[in-house]
């Protein structure tokens, strides 16, 4: 809190990989070695710059901190404007943990333009900081945009075969809805302007403001599909298979890690506190999306042939459960949402990891190429094990407790919902065992799988790390729910208060004042009744 | 008992639109150089029987300098003419299709 | 009468003479020295324009003002950029460079007095003064079928569209009884009931107006122009002309008909929806890179005229701002074009296959430059595209403003096609492109402009909403 006031340490965070481009541009492209360590370097550096703020993060407050306000362009209300919260924290320790390691797995798969490949990873990095650590709207829109071209030339560059049409329908996708998300954040400008009279596009400004119904819907409906096409919700997941088929390992990583989560992270930090009326006149809509995306992930992924594309549809099936648990609206929910896209981020990045490695030996990713491999490379198939089972969401790893927070707060909202969701659990334990199974045991019958060399020192020590969150956050998750919870309270009072304000306040009994306290959770949940209200129009 | 201004607004619609159509039925390059010098008369034919009408001269100033601009454009428009003859021994519009018109 | 305040059009128009009178006197392979000797007169021009005083001369004919400041900038920066890329280019494949360099010069003259005029006499003769030049260059390639078709297409339709102007004009001034704008804006206000004659009148000083901008539907001469014309003149054309007709539709349109808001918007509305669809579907299909950006710079204009039609302080300072940041970025894309042309021959997009292989600094450079065409964050065309979006949303135009955002990932779509082929794609040549001084100059100076306006645009938005307030709205 008092860091920021003096040292900016958002925007160092924020622009030391965008320092390491430079540091790149100055080495000679030929030299490869030192181009990537420079890179390892540089987001190595990020990475440790950035625990500083998990330390000295209070998590006694909901509030904004370490935050940064400069004006920019004054003459339109532009600021440069930045802070996190319990929210965010997390989502910018995840980007800063997984880049180096991101970068440390491309060593011996990116060969060729060395230097591109890295200049744009951290360009990546920069972009993906940006965006969950702006709190102006329009600072937020320029990481937003500027970080879909780094990812375009990853997959395009140095993609597989069919780089070129998943880069373009990645980027295609994604500019349509956030373009979208362009005229809509315009808009949010001249009502606030109307109400305030500032010309502003601070996000914190805007919050104040009670926004009409009718242009609440627009609004809503304008940044969420921005949001939605980046989670992916069903329908509009289907750049995401491609582009994380066609995208190289340390691409996939990152893309399925942090990239997918700026779609949730864009609802809870904008749709939902601007828009709460709207958001919750659509709660049934989002919430049965999210569970079609569930089962619908769950059972494309049990038919694919390619272990990549089966991570990648899983991917569509977890991050439904984040939007249930987002949309569920309750303290239990919310963290349980936040923590699964940490899980998330952690499990099918090692997976895409371990696919890449897997794929580095045999040049190949059809499970039916594979088989026995337990066999021939250990060390590789307990790794294996681990992340396949946090993936599932086994107790004690990371994936079960976002699972269940998120399907016990849907559950209070909805026992239907819960109940759909939960066969998303049953299937994602089905599509990955038998994965594990067709790949790792039986016999070795393809004489390319017999002489395959188990792990490296350095992939070694890239998975490692990883596992170690993967517990950490299973046995000892308060580590990061305590800095959540102040933030995650927040919102719901926002989201409620405002909507009581604007239509529950003449029928609702006026509420205790709302406690950042285990015990009154009930109370928030209870308060809730006037979306069952709207929710049974 | 003078002219009323309509007539004379008529006859400069009329000319400029004579012009118009040349421009877009015609094929040969130096009648559509023609056609647009029309359309220039109808103009000043316009400005002219404004100016008188409204008792205000820059009307007709504004005239003289049309039809210098006028002369310009031709002496340009010829040459180029003469230059694409030269080229290619015809000014017909139809034969300029190496590119999509 | 105030001689002084426009010194620096007669200066530049001094400088063209001598540009002419030097020619005369330089050995054939010196000539291309006159390409740096017209630079520094732009140079100069532009020191003398931001130094020399602000007021009225001629009565309304000339007015400096933060507007024609602004627009004068645009204007010298674009030529200064249009003949950075043509010196090698006029060295190897023109004859007459003299009056090459003059004939630019004397367009940006008459580029400078048309953004300064506030009365219609004067603007139409600038407004010649412009275009007839630009007649001249674009079929400068003599011998070049392409260059002479270009040519005599461009000064049919041109004189055509001028020819069209002139006569809304005539009416405007049979209705209003003067030629000066603030007379007219006077004379609008108090009529009540503005007669058909005045609704025939908008149409063709629209009609006129739109064959200069290249707005669909009265584009049809851009593509094949912008093809055929010497590729540093099609630079300059896509961005100076269409700023120069864009000076004059907002001297008109913000300085005197805004009393008839009501006749004029929903035709601009119309324009600015067929130009940005248009534009940015066929150009989608075009294998030659010049007639993509002839498109792409169709479809820029239906962006600006969604700003025109918005009619506010705002949209004013977007559409200037947006023009200055088109400068760059199309102007550099045509440096690289040039460039790319100089040493191969050729432009069509397949050739452009593998370049990053050849030259990174190209490639990364044309990358750039579409980016900011598309609008992508933190580059200037992004700052642009923000502005006029923002003026539209003002108004409420929300429909609008969804064309404008969809046909801009359709614009995406071909600027990548380009990107395509230049990084994901294996070169057929290996040696790499080679860059002279001066193109490399224009190159570095659009990358400045792109980046320093994307990233810090405050100043250039303060400047020019100052030009922006020259309109009471």
């Amino acid at each position: 809190m008092n860091m920021g006031e003096s040292f900016p340490i958002l925007t160092v965070v924020t622009f030391l990989p965008a320092l390491g481009i430079v540091l790149l541009l100055l080495v000679d492209k030929n030299r490869q070695l030192l181009v990537r360590n420079v890179a390892l370097f540089t987001s190595l550096v990020t990475f440790l710059v950035s625990l500083f703020l998990y330390f000295k993060f209070d998590p006694g407050t909901g509030d904004m901190q370490f935050v940064e306000l400069y004006s920019w362009i004054p003459s339109l209300g532009m600021g440069y404007h930045m802070g996190i919260d319990g929210i965010s924290l997390f989502l910018v320790l995840l980007t800063t943990f997984l880049t180096p390691i991101a970068i440390w797995s491309s060593y011996n798969a990116v060969t060729e333009k060395v230097k591109g490949f890295m200049i744009s990873i951290l360009a990546l990095e920069t972009g993906m900081i940006g965006v969950f650590v702006s709190l102006d709207l329009f600072l937020f829109y320029v990481f937003w945009e500027a970080m879909l071209i780094p990812m375009y030339f990853i997959i395009g560059v140095w993609g597989g075969p069919r780089r070129i049409y998943a880069a373009v329908k990645f980027i295609l996708f994604t500019m349509t809805g956030s373009l979208l998300m362009l005229v809509a954040i315009l808009a949010l400008y001249f009502v606030n302007q109307s109400y305030t009279g500032v010309a502003t596009f601070n996000l914190l400004d805007y919050q104040g403001i009670q926004i009409p119904f009718n242009y609440q819907i627009w609004m809503f409906l304008a940044f969420a599909l921005a949001f939605a096409i980046k989670v992916p919700m069903w329908p509009l997941h289907t750049w995401l298979p491609d582009a994380h088929v066609e995208a190289p390992t340390a691409g996939s990583v990152l893309l399925a890690a942090v990239l997918l989560k700026m779609g949730a992270y864009g609802f809870l930090r904008f749709c939902f506190p601007l828009f709460p009326e709207a958001t919750i006149h659509f709660i049934p809509l989002f919430s049965i999306l999210a569970i079609i995306g569930i089962i619908y992930g769950a059972f494309v992924a049990l038919v694919q042939k390619d272990v990549k594309s089966l991570v990648a549809y899983s991917s569509v099936s977890h991050l439904g459960f984040v939007m249930l648990g987002l949309f569920a609206l309750n303290m239990q929910s919310l963290e349980g949402s936040i923590l699964q896209m940490l899980s998330h981020g952690i499990s099918t990045g090692a997976l895409f990891l371990l696919v890449g490695m897997l794929y580095e030996r045999r040049h190949t990713r059809l499970i039916s190429d594979f088989g026995g491999i337990s066999k021939v490379m250990p060390v590789f198939a307990a790794f294996f094990m681990i992340v396949t089972l946090s993936s599932i969401g086994l107790p004690g790893t990371n994936g079960f407790v976002g699972e269940f927070l998120i399907l016990l707060g849907t559950f209070r909202e909805n026992w239907l919902y819960a109940a759909f969701g939960a066969t998303g659990i049953i299937l994602a334990a089905v599509y990955m065992l038998w994965m594990y199974q067709r790949v790792m045991f039986g016999k070795v019958d393809k004489p390319e799988n017999q002489k395959l060399k188990d792990l490296s020192l350095r992939e070694k020590l890239i998975l490692v790390p990883i596992v170690i969150v993967i517990f950490l956050i299973g046995i000892y998750p308060s580590a990061f729910t305590s800095r959540m919870e102040a933030s995650v309270a927040k919102l719901m009072e926002t989201v409620n208060e405002k909507y009581r304000v604007e239509e529950v306040m003449p029928q609702v009994q006026p509420r205790r004042d709302f406690q950042i306290d285990e015990s009154q959770l009930e109370v928030s949940t209870h308060s809730f009744g006037g979306g069952e209200i709207h929710r049974g129009q | 008992m003078p002219v009323p201004l309509g007539y004379y607004l008529g006859l400069a619609a009329i000319i400029f639109t004579v012009g118009v159509i040349g421009v877009l039925v015609r094929r040969n390059a130096i009648i559509i150089l023609m056609s647009i010098e029309l359309m220039l008369n109808g103009a000043n034919l316009t400005l002219v029987a404004f100016s008188v009408h409204l008792q205000e001269l820059s009307g007709q100033v504004f005239v003289f300098l049309v039809m210098t601009v006028a002369a310009a454009e031709a002496a340009v428009g010829l040459a180029i003419i003469v230059m694409i003859f030269r080229n290619r021994e015809s000014v017909n519009v139809d034969n300029l299709n190496i590119m999509k018109w | 009468m105030n001689l002084t305040l426009i010194i620096p059009e007669i200066f530049l128009f001094l400088w063209a003479l001598l540009i002419l009178f030097v020619d005369f006197f330089t050995a054939e392979e010196k000539k291309h020295r006159l390409g740096p000797l017209s630079l520094v007169g732009i140079v100069i021009t532009v020191v003398l324009v931001v130094f020399s005083g602000q007021g009225q001369a001629f009565g309304e004919m000339f007015s400096a003002d933060y507007y024609s400041l602004s627009f004068a900038i645009i204007f010298l920066g674009s030529a200064f950029l249009a003949i950075c890329t043509s010196i090698d280019f006029a060295r190897e494949r023109i004859k007459h460079q003299g009056e090459y360099y003059a004939l630019i010069l004397l367009s940006t003259v008459g580029m400078m007095f048309l953004a300064a005029s506030r009365e219609l006499l004067s603007m139409y003769v600038s407004l010649e003064l412009t275009t007839i030049s630009l007649f001249v260059l674009s079929a400068y390639l003599k011998t070049d079928l392409k260059s002479s078709e270009a040519g005599l297409k461009y000064m049919i339709l041109g004189a055509a569209s001028s020819a069209i102007l002139l006569y809304g004009i005539s009416l405007l001034y049979g209705i209003t009884g003067t030629t000066v704008l603030k007379g007219i804006q006077a004379e609008l206000v108090g009529s009540a009931f503005p007669g058909p004659l005045l609704v025939i009148s908008l149409v063709f000083i629209i009609a006129g107006f739109s064959f200069k901008l290249a707005a669909v539907p009265f584009h049809m001469w851009a593509p094949d122009v912008y093809e055929g014309a010497p590729t540093p003149i099609t630079a300059y054309l896509s961005v100076a002309s269409k700023g120069a007709g864009l000076a004059a539709m907002v001297r008109v349109f913000f300085g005197s008909l805004l009393p008839v808001t009501s006749e004029w918007i929903p035709l601009f509305m119309a324009l600015a929806t067929m130009t940005m669809v248009l534009g940015n579907i066929v150009a989608i299909r075009q294998s030659n890179i010049k007639r993509m950006l002839a498109y792409s710079s169709i479809a820029q204009v239906g962006y600006i005229l969604v700003a025109l039609s918005a009619a506010s302080e705002l949209a004013t300072t977007s559409m200037i701002l947006y023009l200055l940041v088109y400068m760059f970025a199309n102007i550099g894309a045509f440096a690289v074009v040039i460039a790319f042309y100089n040493h191969s021959g050729t432009d069509e997009i397949c050739e452009y296959a593998g370049l990053s292989r050849r030259s990174p600094f190209l490639a990364i450079s044309l990358v750039i430059f579409f980016l900011s065409l598309v609008g992508i964050p933190p580059l200037a065309g992004f700052v642009g595209k923000y502005l006029l979006f923002l003026a539209a949303i003002q108004k409420g135009y929300y429909w609008l403003v969804g064309v404008a955002v969809l046909t801009s990932v359709i614009s995406l779509f071909y600027y990548m096609n380009v990107v395509r082929q230049m990084y994901f794609r294996k070169p057929t040549k290996n040696d790499p492109v080679k860059v002279s001084w001066s193109l490399r100059l224009a190159l570095v100076l659009s990358l400045i402009g792109v980046i320093a306006v994307g990233v810090y645009p405050d100043p250039f938005v303060s400047l020019i909403s100052k030009a922006a307030s020259v309109f009471v709205y």
